[in-house]
Order: C-alpha cells, then sequence, then structure tokens
C-alpha cells in the first residue's frame, strides 16, 4: 500500500505539527526555516494531492478506522467515523490555498524580524492552513464547523496581531462577533440535519435528504452563514476592516481562507441538497448576491485611499464573479440542456475565477504590503513616483492589476470571458453588470498604479528601498502562477478545472464515493 | 486542440494568437515612431516638464494629483449613490448585525415561501 494512501491525513496534520512545535521555537533563524520547511512540504502534498485524485478519482480516507461505517446488531450501517472525501473540486482548492499560503508565508518571514513574538504569529498562521485545508477535505459537515471555528479563532488572531493598533483590534473584534454567531447559525444547521437523519456525514446526508421545511431552514443557515464568512455584499462590511488591519502578508493568505466557506456553500449546494432542492430560488438568490458583491465592491474600491482597503473591496467584487459563474451552474443543474448551453461554461469561468483571484488579489496584497514595508504607509495620498526606487514590485503590481481588470492575455480575462458568455444567455442585463465591474476594477487598478508609482518622486520617498528578497520570492511565486495560468489557459482548463467542476455537479459519484452500495 | 486555445461554447479565445498580434501592432506603432524627428538631445530644454506654461514645483508632491481626487467627475456625477452607498458602511457592528438578520430573513422567505 503507497503512503499516498494517508495524503488526506498528511495535509491535516503537516501543518498542525507545524504549529504547535513552533510555538517552541524561539531562535527567529531556526523558526523561518521551519515555518518554510513546512510551507514546503503541505505545497507538495497537495499537489501530489491533486495528482492522485486525478489518477484514481475521489479519495475517501477513514481517520482511525478500515471503513466507514459501523454496523449494528440490526444489520443497519452508519458513516460515523471522521471521514475525509477529497474530489476534483476539494483536490483543486486545496492546490489553490497551498500555493498561495506558501506566497503569504515566504513574503511574511522578513515582517517576523520586526515583532517579537514571530512564533506565534506562525503558529496561528499554520492553525489558520491546517483549518482551511480541513474545511477542504472533510466529508462530514461537523467537523467542517470545527474546522470553520479554527480557521476563525486563528484569524482572529492573525487580524488582531499588531495589537498596539486600536483599529486592528477593533476589526478582530467585528470579525469576531460576526463570525461567532454565523458560526452559531451553522451549528444549528448542522444540528437541524442530524436530528432529522441521524447521520453528519455529507455523501450519507445527499443520498438520503428530502427537502422539507425543516432541510430548508437549515440550507437557510448554511447560505447566510457561508455568505458572511465568503464576504458576500451585503454581508462583507467586516472585510475592509480586517484585510486592511491585518499584517502585511495576512490578507493574502485571507482570500484563500475566505474562497473555502465558498467552497463550502457550493459543496452544500451542489453535493449535499443537489437536485433534491426544487426550483431556481436557491440558485438566483447565488446569482444576486455575486451580481450585488460584483458592482457593490467596485463601486466602493473606486473611492477608497488606501490600497489595503481598496483591494479588499476588490476581493469582494472579484468573489461576485465567482458567486455569479457558480450560480449559473446551479441554476442549470436540474436540466441536462441548461447545462450544456451556458451552466457548466460558467461553472468553468467562476471555478477558474477561484484560482485566478487566489493568485492575482494574493499579489496585490503583496504589493501593498511591499508598500508599507518599504514606506510605512498604505495611504495612496502620501505615496507617488515609487517605481523608480522599487522596480520590482511595480512590475507585478502592474501584472495582477492587468490580470484582476481581466485585460488580454491574462488569465483574468479567460475566466471573465467564460462567465460574460454563459450570463449573456441567461440575460444581458448579468454579462452587462460583469462587463462595468471590469471596467471600474481596471479603473480603480489604474489609479493606484498612478497614485502609488507613477508621477514625480517625493521628497520624503527619495530614500525608499526595494523589498529584501525573500519577500520578492514571496510575491514571484504568485507572479509565476498568473503568468503560467495566462499562458496555458486550455491546459488549466482541461485538467485543474474541468475536473472540479464536472466532480462538483455529479452529486451522485460524490454519494457513490463513500456509500458505495448505499446506505442500508 | 489548438494550443492556447480556449472554447469558451460560443467563440474561441488563443493567447498566441493575440500575442502575435500584439507582437505585429508594437511593430507597427515602432516603425511609425521611428519615421519621427531624431533631433532629441538629454539634458536639453527638450526634457522640461510643460507645466500649462507655469513654474514646474520643485516638490513632486505639489504636482502630482492625489489618489481622493481621481475620478472626482465620476464620482460627484453619481453622489447621491456614494452617498447612500457610503451612509450603509458605518463601520458600526451593530449595523453589521443588523443587516446580518435582514439578509438572514429575506433569504428565509424566499427559500422557506
Amino acid at each position: 500500500m503507497s503512503w499516498q494512501v494517508h495524503l488526506p491525513a498528511l495535509i491535516l496534520t503537516i501543518p498542525l505539527l507545524g504549529a504547535f512545535v513552533s510555538i517552541a521555537l524561539t531562535k527567529p533563524r531556526l523558526r523561518n526555516l521551519w515555518f518554510t520547511f513546512i510551507l514546503a512540504v503541505t505545497t507538495v502534498l497537495a499537489f501530489l494531492l491533486w495528482r492522485r485524485v486525478g489518477i484514481y478519482g475521489t479519495l475517501i480516507y477513514v481517520m482511525g478506522g478500515q471503513s466507514w461505517n459501523f454496523t449494528l446488531p440490526s444489520g443497519m450501517s452508519l458513516p460515523i467515523r471522521i471521514i475525509m472525501e477529497v474530489d476534483a473540486f476539494g483536490a483543486f482548492m486545496v492546490l489553490t490555498g497551498s500555493i498561495s499560503a506558501l506566497a503569504s508565508g515566504l513574503f511574511s518571514i522578513r515582517f517576523l524580524d520586526r515583532v517579537h513574538d514571530g512564533n506565534k504569529f506562525v503558529s496561528l498562521f499554520l492553525l489558520l492552513l491546517t483549518a482551511m485545508l480541513g474545511l477542504e477535505v472533510t466529508g462530514d459537515l461537523f467537523n467542517f464547523f470545527v474546522f470553520l471555528e479554527i480557521a476563525s479563532v486563528a484569524s482572529y488572531g492573525l487580524i488582531a496581531f499588531w495589537r498596539d493598533t486600536p483599529e486592528a483590534i477593533e476589526a478582530s473584534f467585528k470579525y469576531t462577533v460576526l463570525s461567532t454567531f454565523v458560526a452559531l447559525l451553522f451549528l444549528i444547521g448542522v444540528g437541524i440535519l442530524y436530528g432529522v437523519y441521524g447521520t453528519l456525514n455529507m455523501a450519507a446526508l445527499a443520498k438520503n435528504i428530502q427537502v422539507g421545511f425543516l432541510e430548508k431552514v437549515a440550507l437557510v443557515l448554511f447560505i447566510t452563514s457561508m455568505a458572511m464568512k465568503c464576504g458576500a455584499v451585503p454581508l462583507h462590511m467586516w472585510e475592509p476592516d480586517a484585510y486592511g488591519q491585518a499584517p502585511a502578508g495576512i490578507p493574502c493568505f485571507l482570500v484563500v481562507v475566505g474562497q473555502a466557506s465558498l467552497y463550502g456553500m457550493f459543496r452544500i449546494a451542489f453535493s449535499i441538497y443537489g437536485q433534491a432542492f426544487h426550483g431556481s430560488i436557491l440558485a438566483w438568490i447565488v446569482v444576486v448576491f455575486g451580481l450585488l458583491s460584483m458592482f457593490i465592491g467596485v463601486v466602493m474600491a473606486v473611492i477608497q485611499k488606501e490600497a489595503k482597503r481598496l483591494m479588499a473591496y476588490h476581493c469582494i467584487s472579484q468573489t461576485g464573479y465567482m458567486l455569479m459563474g457558480i450560480g449559473l451552474g446551479l441554476l442549470a443543474l436540474s436540466s441536462p440542456q441548461a447545462m450544456s448551453e451556458f451552466g457548466f461554461t460558467a461553472m468553468k469561468g467562476g471555478i477558474f475565477h477561484i484560482i485566478n483571484n487566489a493568485m492575482y488579489k494574493g499579489l496585490l496584497f503583496l504589493t501593498a504590503g511591499s508598500l508599507f514595508y518599504a514606506t510605512g504607509t498604505t495611504d495612496l495620498n502620501k505615496l507617488g513616483g515609487l517605481s523608480r526606487n522599487m522596480p520590482y514590485t511595480t512590475i507585478m503590481f502592474a501584472v495582477a492589476a492587468a490580470a484582476i481588470a481581466g485585460l488580454p492575455p491574462f488569465n483574468g480575462f479567460v475566466s471573465k470571458l467564460l462567465i460574460y458568455e454563459s450570463s449573456f444567455v441567461v440575460h444581458p442585463f448579468l454579462a452587462v453588470v460583469a462587463m462595468v465591474t471590469s471596467i471600474l476594477t481596471l479603473a480603480s487598478f489604474v489609479k493606484v498604479f498612478q497614485s502609488g508609482f507613477l508621477g514625480p518622486s517625493r521628497e520624503n520617498m527619495t530614500n525608499v528601498r526595494e523589498v529584501p528578497l525573500s519577500m520578492i520570492i514571496g510575491m514571484s511565486v504568485l507572479c509565476l502562477m498568473i503568468l503560467t495560468l495566462s499562458l496555458m489557459p486550455n491546459w488549466v482548463l482541461s485538467n485543474l478545472i474541468e475536473p472540479a467542476a464536472r466532480d462538483l455537479v455529479n452529486q451522485a459519484s460524490y454519494i457513490q464515493a463513500v456509500m458505495g452500495s448505499g446506505l442500508q | 486542440m489548438t494550443i492556447g486555445t480556449v472554447y469558451t461554447g460560443f467563440g474561441f479565445w488563443n493567447v498566441y494568437a493575440w500575442m502575435m498580434f500584439f507582437a505585429l501592432g508594437a511593430l507597427i506603432v515602432l516603425c511609425i515612431r521611428s519615421t519621427g524627428r531624431s533631433d532629441y538631445e538629454k539634458g536639453t530644454y527638450q526634457d522640461e516638464v510643460f507645466y500649462g506654461g507655469n513654474p514646474v514645483p520643485q516638490n513632486g508632491q505639489d504636482l502630482a494629483v492625489p489618489a481622493s481626487s481621481s475620478y472626482w467627475g465620476f464620482t460627484k456625477a453619481i453622489a447621491s449613490f456614494y452617498n447612500l452607498l457610503v451612509g450603509v458602511h458605518t463601520g458600526i457592528l451593530s449595523d453589521y448585525m443588523g443587516l446580518l438578520i435582514a439578509t438572514a430573513a429575506v433569504i428565509s422567505i424566499l427559500i422557506l415561501l
């Protein structure tokens, strides 16, 4: 038996081990080496996991046991053990998240030199990584809740890491209250389904669910909580505060953590409820969330003068594209004709946008972090002419800004093209909103480029120097990913995106992978 | 499948074809540029910034348009919309909670009824 059968467990235990050990590492050099090692190993494991899912199909891993079920003397068999279920969509999310975490971690290393309790930062970072990956590999609703809570607690600590700053404490407090409230909503939803079906396994629930009043109540609670966690408008207001105050490398990582909540929403909508939920209202709710997020996010971004807040609003806006793309796939779920006409293309666009956003939005946050590291501010009114002092940061910002604005030939263009064309089939208004959002995205990044990097040098910026090598390497990881995604779009679609979209749509295979011949 | 081609179901996109056309366009631009005047000399009056005929400020800060003034016309034209939107973003936690409850209520009505 290959050791790779344990990959779904290893992908969680390695960063978890890293988190606990790093607390004891007080020597900065050793701690940094350990941090880099754990991040690199996790990324390699994520790649192996993705490759294995591609070869063998959906992976099932039972924690502490050989089989998923427990058979009662009566012959009834229940899936009670902790089960990891990794299909192509989960593996895609794991890979995306790991790469972003690697870049964010490498970028953060030099920041750790400026704090005396860097080992706590590393510990929280790796705990957040564990939780994010756990959300994406678990096959159990209660464990999903547990990982959601671990992610939240680690995020509170990281957002408030500059604890001498009142704004950071305030941002973290707001996120704590909102997160705790929606976690409670989620837990009530889990409790309802457990009360009705006596199981928490997602595949078992999906197999047995018959949507009545209680199941609908649970669905409302799940959708509301996941919409808040991923920052969909109008539940987005914590995001600019939190992203604006977190240490420089962290918002890049929080982007993919937010996407894990988006993953949860789609997993519940497609894999648990799926076609059992008749009607299109759920899909339209997701699409409207997407439309509002796209437009309100970008309109608010245009008027921001603080780079990280501006980028946080863009993050909300980009989440809107994903919600709309995959929401249109949900709309087409019960009609094979609609799925072939526009649904699958929209889903490909939405899923492609997930990895695109993780890379270019992550890179934009890192460039904002570079500006802060080099100048001590991200207030665009105080910056100017930095392209001469920070050439590498400038180039990487330009690449990321062009990609997020959907300028060809960058990767953002391809995913947006798929979303425009498929949404146009449903209603031209959807495509128009998506295009206007893209134009405003370009406008606001032109503003950042002009204010921060172009123009004459300022007197107080003459001594500014390029950021250290480790930060440039962190940014380069994401820049390289953007260029790869841009230059190989058809390979990415065939090998990463389409298998993920197929597995997300195919509820039967998700159930079959765990339940086999079925729940008795 | 052609290398670099993405079929959208409605059309297609080829990144390499786009880059070739971009390179061709750039070549044409360079050709046109090469027909321009060649008497430019660095370090002479030709390098001086034209600032509407006024003296050029020494500090770049006095010359640059601040970020908060960017797109002034756009924001002014839809000021009432922005007033509403910014007014909703109060930064007060109880307002955030209110929006969360209201959104949950709307979703409940849509899904349960």
